[in-house]
């Protein structure tokens, strides 16, 4: 039988076959469409956004990245409380679920019995899909007060020195909730990526570094570590990402205060946590125009990541294959 | 070989086609589904949305007119932004607002009218283990918002508790985080008893908060309040009652404290007698003087929206003088003052602009 050859794409694969055949050309057709539609999406967004958001970019410009204040009353929005609160949750959480993120990925590849890795790895895998807004309840009802009664004293009383250990909360609703709960959002996509990276690893090259007399540990950082770098260079952009678009969970547990506090105990408030919390009852038009500004820059800092984890794949799988 | 492979791809063909005509059945029952629906709402249902403020009462009004007069009012309790904002786009019948419409968004609305249909009170609650119920003025409160106070045992709360003997406890005040009528109320009565607020904050549905932790909806406040030793926060009463909260007696321009209830709101009504053109009426902070004795100082009319040309104005006019009338008589169990007699004479005279 005749086979098109494999370069040539496009409805001149089917035509030199030298016979019309509906199918294929409905195919193409619709696989088109599908790719395209998602291109034309973000496009329309993107402008929708944007023509939403122009009235309050018109007026305050590129001030309104460095413009604390979000007053409805002085017609004054700006993003910096936000920007800030933003960067410091997605990226805190990052911290905190890397580590313990790679570990349980290790645990379930590497070392755990047979029988724990299927039972664990499906139980990390459910939190992921427990849906925010009770994660958010959960934040707000158990790890609120538990962060008020136990853990701030405790962190406050030891290293209270640092600046961001150095008030306590006497209430619940603070930033440091807010990571926590991203933290457990944002782990199970992490671990889940890392394990199926580390299975991907050649048991050869394990094999081979066991016989030479490495350690497990010295394996995992010799072995499958730099062979999944790059791979897990991308989970943890991907779970920024995450971290970073979380509106309703933060939303119910940061405490929406308009404020840049060192303080992790202290309240604060995220770009997807306003837009969430303050859309619905906006009064005026510059402040839903400001609120969309405010996504927009949501999306150019989620677009921003997502390259970022383009180029950094790239980049390590381009190093790693060269070695 | 050949006739198998055609085969095969003709029974794609065929699954694809069936999938297509799948889809359009799928759009066309989903289409009259719609249309459906929309019959259906033309004969006897009228849809609102807005405050949450109003909403216990409206409750009670959707059962009873629908048991009555076999109308359907459904209604969306999304903050009286998200009211204003349905009505301006026409995607309801009727919104609620605790805050009068701005000439701003009068205009933006185009051919809008708003009467005041509810009368009740902010409470503004506490979480402290004390068996008294403590007294509040508002500019104690207002400093306590303004983030000037920030102990239980200062001493200007300790003055106007005498004999309470209060603890050394950090005071963390909490406020609604989404455009809230309840906001608008409170924030309009700091603006009248602290020249400070009102040049610094001002009053809205959303300010700017100096100080303190925000949450959504009262029911958010209320669960903050509620978890957090020490917090102050502001909830329409029927919440804090129903919720078992601890709430404020306010000092009052005569000189009283008065617990939000039924009397207070009744005697804070006596305050503005005068409708603006577009039916405002203001009551925070009444007077003093001997008529206002009683008045509680944190009290507020609720407004409904109404578009003067409303193709359901047929059933939205009985509805709401049913609610302006019969209606009142469900409030006062849920700490819903009636509202006075001029009141509804004037609602009654601005719905003769609505027609359709």
């Amino acid at each position: 039988m005749a086979v098109a050859p494999r370069s040539a794409t496009g409805p001149a694969a089917f035509k030199r076959r030298g016979r019309f055949r509906p199918g294929d050309t409905v195919l193409y057709v619709i696989t088109l469409a599908a790719a395209l539609s998602g291109l034309v999406l973000l496009v329309l967004i993107a402008r929708e956004l944007l023509t939403a958001a122009w009235p309050a970019m018109d007026r305050f410009g590129l001030d309104f990245l460095t413009t604390k204040a979000w007053d409805p009353n002085k017609k004054l929005f700006g993003a910096a409380s936000f920007i800030f609160g933003t960067a410091v949750t997605s990226i805190g959480a990052l911290l905190l679920a890397t580590p313990i993120s790679i570990a349980i990925a290790l645990f379930l590849t590497e070392l755990a019995p047979r029988g724990v890795r299927g039972a664990v790895g499906v139980l990390v895998d459910m939190l992921a899909a427990i849906p925010s807004v009770v994660l958010g309840l959960w934040g707000i009802l158990v790890l609120g007060p538990f962060i008020v009664n136990t853990l701030a004293p405790a962190l406050h009383g030891t290293l209270g020195f640092l600046p961001i250990f150095s008030t306590k909360p006497s209430v619940g609703s603070n930033v440091f909730a807010a990571i926590l709960i991203l933290t457990i959002m944002i782990v199970p996509i992490i671990s889940s990526i890392c394990r199926e990276l580390f299975l991907g690893v050649p048991q050869e090259l394990k094999d081979g570094a066991l016989a030479l007399g490495a350690t497990r540990w010295e394996v995992a950082r010799g072995v499958t570590f730099p062979y999944a770098r790059a791979g897990i260079a991308a989970a943890l952009i991907l779970g920024l990402g995450r971290a970073v678009g979380e509106a309703i969970a933060v939303s119910q547990v940061i405490g929406n205060n308009v404020a840049i506090h060192w303080s992790l105990f202290d309240a604060g408030d995220t770009l997807a946590s306003r837009i969430a919390g303050q859309y619905i009852g906006a009064d005026t038009k510059l402040q839903i125009n400001s609120l969309v500004y405010l996504a927009v820059i949501l999306l150019v800092f989620s677009l921003v990541v997502n390259v970022l984890a383009q180029i950094i794949v790239r980049r390590v799988a381009g190093r790693h294959s060269a070695a | 070989m050949r006739g198998q492979k055609q085969g095969k791809r003709k029974s794609r063909l065929a699954a694809a086609a069936g999938l297509l005509v799948a889809i359009a059945a799928i759009a066309t029952v989903s289409v009259t589904g719609a249309s459906a629906d929309s019959a259906r709402s033309s004969s006897g249902e009228i849809s609102g949305a807005g405050a949450t403020f109003p909403a216990p009462l409206i409750a009670v009004w959707q059962q009873r007119y629908e048991a009555a007069k076999s109308v359907k009012v459904n209604y969306n309790a999304i903050g009286s932004g998200g009211g204003i904002a349905a009505i301006t786009q026409k995607t309801v019948d009727f919104g609620a607002s605790d805050a009068p419409l701005t000439p701003d968004q009068f205009s933006a609305c185009g051919g809008c009218v708003q009467l005041p249909w509810v009368l009740s009170a902010t409470s503004v609650m506490y979480n402290m283990p004390l068996k008294n119920n403590l007294h509040m003025t508002g500019p104690v409160l207002a400093d306590i918002y303004l983030g000037k106070i920030k102990k239980w045992n200062d001493a200007r709360i300790k003055q106007i508790n005498p004999g309470v003997s209060i603890p050394d406890q950090d005071i963390t005040v909490v406020y609604r985080s989404d455009g809230s009528g309840t906001s608008y109320n409170f924030t309009s009565y700091l603006n009248t008893v602290s020249a400070k607020w009102k040049s610094q904050v001002g009053h809205g549905t959303t300010v700017n908060w100096p100080t303190g932790v925000g949450a959504r909806g009262s029911s958010g406040v209320a669960g903050v309040v509620s978890r957090t030793t020490g917090a102050i926060g502001y909830a329409d009463i029927a919440y804090a009652l129903r919720n078992h909260l601890k709430f404020f007696s306010m000092k009052n321009r005569a000189g009283q404290y008065r617990r939000p209830g039924l009397v207070g709101i009744r005697a804070a009504s006596l305050a503005d007698r005068k409708f603006s053109p577009t039916n405002e009426l203001s009551i925070v902070n009444p007077p003093g003087g001997k008529k206002f004795r009683k008045a509680y100082p944190i009290c507020t009319y609720s407004y409904v929206l109404l578009r003067t040309q409303s193709q359901k104005a047929s059933l939205l006019k009985p509805f709401v003088t049913w609610a302006l009338t019969t209606g009142q008589q469900y409030g006062p169990p849920l700490v819903f003052q009636p509202i006075p007699p001029y009141v509804v004479a004037r609602g009654k005279a601005t719905l003769k602009k609505v027609h359709s």
